[in-house]
């Protein structure tokens, strides 16, 4: 089963890439956006089945638009993967009490990437 | 001469009266003369004499009558014919029986008589030398014939006895038939009379003689005694004496006397033998002074007046041999020759003729001895006394004493005295035997025993005084062997004290070197341990200071509490990091005062604070992030250590260690981030590479090349990215640590500036910048390719924050506040920046637009970058901006020296 996934990514190389992994990986719809604000805009508008969320991005932060997403009655259902390269283990610690999907640390393995996320679906 | 004499008178007699029977009574006249000269003993001669008369006379009884010195008589012998008549001899008549006249009468003209009782007649024959018998006959007094009968005696003839011209006795013959005697027989009696007289006259002499041989005798023999020897045998000598004065006792008392300095004063001594009299116990109550001190003490009062005074200085040592056998001793009573009563008595007594040292005290009775002397002698049956004071050149010496005891005496008399007839008026009828037992008589002391006792007396007073100086000599020996014997007792005892203090000397000179040498060592210990203490009280006063020092000095802040919690000291940076000064932290609760808060700000309850614990529980608490309260009312987080303060394991408080670590937390902080930044920075073109890789890998992009290419671009494009990074990590390390090393050298900033725009000439116009420079020739001492990196990243920055079309300049100037120093600026005409983030984009990825930067291919580092070699060269950055009109970015470089050239050179 086909599925949408929306990453919301502020680097334009990874968003690259990880949109074509998860194409040609599973064959999944996948959108992109480059800020939280386009990200929040984009989700409300197109429901997607995942949102794949960057942490550190300018302005205003993945948790931050965790929050937006789980404020929005449009968008609270939909489970959210932070997609981070801080692996500190305390900020680790924190992810894991946010009520996201998941978390998947970067530099993340391209060709298990998309399995990862079907499995947090799945589990949903 | 009285021998010639009475050969003169025979001789008168045979030429005028021998008649008839002339050679018969020459030969009787012979005979008698022989016999009476053929003895010396007066008593054989008597009885010779009594014989040959009777026999001549043919009467039955002769007799030889000798009157006593009181007018009685005693018959000393007698001749008896056939008892015709009784023996009378021994037998004793009163004086009265021949009256004192009929005495003198036989006396003065040797009257003889011739009685014839039968005739009553009595012829009265006067003795008148050389002339014829002349016998005239008278009637006879009748109570003579009455006497005469008495005695039946019938006829009677009575020739009297002269000797020395005393009237020594009678020759009578008595017959008791009447028998007339005449002239011849008278005659015959009268020339026998005659040899009598002689013989007694030389018996008298041979008497004297003898007594005085004896005396003689008794003299040398005890002479020698008391000469013999210079040891005086006294005691024997004093019984020797006793025996030759017939005495039943005797005491010999030596004076008291003095002998040398040393041997001090000799006591009295005392040789007895026989009975002694006590001394009355009235003359002890009279002495002054104890009996057995006055011996000693108080010799003045018994010497006697007369006449020494130099017995003081006599000596007599008192030696075993010479000892008393009835010793005095010092504390025995007082002899009575001490006391002065015998010496008053003596004075009183009336002294012997033969001396006037001498009392011959025949009867006690008689004496004018006091009572109580007089009974102490009766009472041990002592009646006589003789007492010699003896003297020795003036000197007095003693007392010799003798005593004799009461004696009987017995006599024979003839008849008794009528004792109602006192005068004797009448005759006497009876001469019947009787005896007469006299007890307790005294015996007088002769004129011959009292010569004897003074010529002994004179052997005794030298042998006494020999004695004393034999006595002083060997007192002198005896002291001078006691002396000796002393000094050598004293030397030996000397030498053995010599010896024992020479080994105490040698013991408490070991004592005194070991107490020396333990003194010294506990002066030595007290030293060290002064020293210890002074060293100790230094080093407390350094470790005070230094204790005070450090409390001043350490960053962190200390105070102490006591087990109530109360603060008891603090230092300045306890107050400082509080708020407070010192002394408002002294005496205050440090719970409430300092708002003791657990690190989330929850005040702690007091018994659950770590530094409660400390003080009760003795634990040290080490924590970090609770917080205080400073006086402002802020908090600020603290990392302390609580200890408990120790006294002789109890605890009495706590000291506690703290710091504000609000720094440290921000440093933390920082470093957190930083890691966290880095960790980001590296893993997002690693990310890309990776995910980009994967990709190309897996194959699943074999059937788009495009993407396959556009992969590939993306890889190499982050692969630039991370060498930038990491080669700028690495170049901010290098810096902070100081591991970049500065070439520095002297170079012109013309020429940098110029390297610098050329390299970026080609960026800048990719990205419509237009490069404007205005450099300044001088010369720098610097490392030209590190301030070429300077300008480089400035003038990147600037290229990459400026809009396109607009200008970035990099102009040079001298500094004009430090001409030292030449001033760069690279002016863009970005967006600015804002005013709060002008410091802050000099640090390590905080750029104004991170994600801007990144599209920019900026690693976030490089103002730190340029910062680190600025400073390395001494120079200053900073920039200058204001949002929405361009930045300028500043830095100063120092000119090179005139050192700078001569190293270079």
């Amino acid at each position: 089963m086909t599925k949408h996934i929306l990453i919301i990514e502020d680097e334009p190389d990874i968003r690259e890439a990880t949109q074509l992994c998860l194409e040609v990986a599973k064959g999944w719809k996948v959108s992109t956006a480059c800020s939280s604000q386009e990200g929040v805009e984009k989700a409300v508008a197109e429901h997607p089945d995942a949102v794949l969320l960057d942490v550190m991005m300018p302005d205003v932060d993945g948790l931050a638009t965790f929050a937006q997403l789980q404020a929005h009655p449009s968008t609270q259902h939909i489970p959210v993967i932070l997609l981070t390269a801080k692996a500190q283990p305390d900020e680790q610690r924190r992810f894991a009490q946010l009520k996201v999907a998941g978390v998947i640390t970067k530099p993340y393995d391209p060709l298990t990437l998309a399995d990862q996320i079907a499995e947090v679906l799945e589990i949903r | 001469m009285r021998s010639r004499q009475s050969s003169l008178k025979l001789s008168d007699y045979s030429a005028k009266a021998m008649l008839g029977n002339r050679n018969s009574f020459a030969l009787l006249l012979h005979r008698i003369t022989r016999r009476i000269r053929q003895s010396l003993e007066l008593e054989e001669i008597l009885a010779s004499t009594v014989a040959e008369v009777r026999s001549f006379l043919g009467t039955d009884r002769v007799k030889i009558y000798r009157f006593h010195g009181d007018g009685s008589g005693e018959v000393v012998a007698e001749a008896i014919r056939d008892q015709r008549l009784p023996s009378l001899l021994h037998h004793n008549f009163p004086a009265g029986d021949i009256p004192r006249e009929a005495r003198e009468l036989f006396l003065s003209v040797r009257q003889r008589s011739i009685v014839n009782v039968s005739t009553q007649q009595i012829g009265i024959s006067p003795f008148k030398p050389g002339s014829m018998m002349d016998i005239r006959f008278r009637k006879v007094d009748p109570c003579h014939v009455e006497y005469l009968t008495a005695m039946g005696v019938k006829s009677s003839l009575v020739v009297p006895i002269l000797a020395e011209e005393r009237l020594w006795g009678l020759l009578v013959s008595h017959h008791a038939t009447p028998r007339q005697l005449g002239e011849r027989e008278l005659h015959l009696v009268q020339l026998i009379a005659d040899q009598l007289e002689i013989a007694i006259a030389q018996s008298n002499l041979l008497s004297q003689t003898r007594l005085r041989a004896h005396q003689e005798q008794t003299i040398n023999q005890i002479a020698t005694l008391l000469h013999a020897a210079p040891q005086v045998p006294l005691q024997t000598v004093l019984e020797q004496t006793v025996i030759a004065l017939q005495a039943n006792g005797g005491r010999l008392y030596l004076h008291s006397h003095f002998s040398d300095h040393r041997s001090g004063q000799f006591p009295p001594q005392l040789f007895t033998t026989g009975p002694q009299p006590q001394i009355p116990a009235s003359w002890l109550q009279d002495l002054d002074t104890p009996p057995n001190r006055n011996s000693t003490n108080q010799p003045s009062l018994l010497i006697p007046p007369t006449p020494s005074s130099s017995f003081g200085e006599a000596h007599e040592p008192p030696s075993p041999s010479s000892r008393p056998s009835s010793p005095s001793s010092p504390s025995s009573s007082p002899h009575l020759e001490q006391h002065p009563h015998w010496q008053t008595w003596l004075e009183m007594e009336e002294p012997s003729p033969v001396s006037s040292n001498l009392w011959a005290i025949a009867d006690l009775y008689r004496a004018v001895m006091p009572s109580d002397l007089a009974i102490a002698f009766l009472t041990v049956q002592i009646r006589g006394l003789l007492i010699v004071r003896l003297y020795y050149q003036q000197q007095f010496l003693g007392y010799l004493s003798l005593f004799r005891g009461e004696i009987d005496f017995e006599r024979i008399w003839a008849g008794r005295i009528d004792r109602n007839d006192p005068r004797q008026l009448r005759p006497r009828r009876s001469f019947e035997t009787w005896r007469e037992l006299k007890q307790g008589q005294s015996h007088p002391w002769s004129t011959a025993d009292q010569e004897l006792v003074r010529a002994l007396a004179d052997h005794f007073a030298m042998a006494i005084h020999q004695h004393l100086l034999y006595q002083q000599v060997c007192t002198l020996n005896s002291t001078l062997e006691q002396d000796i014997q002393q000094r050598k007792q004293a030397e030996q005892k000397i030498s053995a004290l010599n010896a024992e203090l020479e080994q105490r000397v040698l013991q408490r000179t070991a004592e005194l070197q070991q107490a020396n040498s333990e003194l010294s060592r506990q002066i030595a210990d007290r030293e060290r341990a002064l020293t210890k203490l002074q060293q100790t009280q230094a080093t407390l006063v350094r470790l005070g200071h230094q204790l005070e020092l450090i409390l001043n000095s350490v960053a962190e802040g200390i105070y102490g509490l006591d087990t109530q919690g109360i603060i008891t000291f603090a230092n300045p940076v306890a107050a400082k990091l509080l708020g407070y000064e010192v002394e408002d932290l002294i005496g205050q609760w440090m719970h409430q005062f300092f708002h003791h808060a657990k690190p989330d700000g929850t005040p702690y309850l007091a018994a659950e604070s770590p530094i409660y614990l400390t003080m009760h529980n003795g634990t040290t608490h080490h924590c970090s992030e609770d917080r205080f309260q400073r006086a402002d009312g802020t908090s600020f987080p603290v990392e302390y250590v609580s200890s408990p303060i120790r006294e002789a394991d109890q605890i009495v408080g706590a000291v506690v260690l703290f710091k504000d670590i609000t720094a440290r937390q921000q440093v933390e902080q920082m470093k957190d981030e930083f890691v966290s930044i880095v960790s980001h920075e590296l893993r997002t073109p690693l990310t890309s590479i990776r995910s980009t890789l994967g990709l190309l890998a897996s194959g699943w992009l074999n059937s788009y090349p495009e993407k396959s290419q556009r992969m590939l671009e993306i890889a190499f494009s982050n692969t630039n990215r991370l060498v930038r990074l990491i080669s700028d990590i690495l170049d901010i390390e290098r810096i902070k640590f100081g591991k970049m090393p500065m070439q520095k050298q002297t170079c012109n900033a013309t020429d940098l500036m110029l390297q610098s725009i050329d390299a970026m000439r080609a960026i800048a116009e990719k990205a419509g910048i237009q490069l404007s420079v205005a450099p300044i020739s001088v010369t720098l001492w610097a490392d030209p390719d590190r301030i070429i990196q300077t300008f480089t990243n400035l003038l990147n920055n600037a290229i990459k924050f400026s809009p396109s079309g607009s200008i970035v300049s990099l102009t040079a100037e001298l500094h004009q506040a430090e001409p030292d120093y030449v001033l760069f600026r690279i002016k863009d005409q970005g967006v600015g920046i804002p005013a709060d983030q002008l410091e802050a984009i000099f640090d390590r990825f905080q750029q104004v637009d991170a994600s801007n930067s990144r599209s920019q291919g900026g690693t976030g580092l490089g103002l730190t970058i340029c910062r680190g070699i600025v400073q390395q060269h001494q120079g200053q950055i900073w920039v200058e901006s204001k949002l929405g009109e361009g930045s300028t970015f500043c830095f100063s470089l120092p000119l090179v020296t005139p050192d700078h050239h001569d190293s270079t050179l």
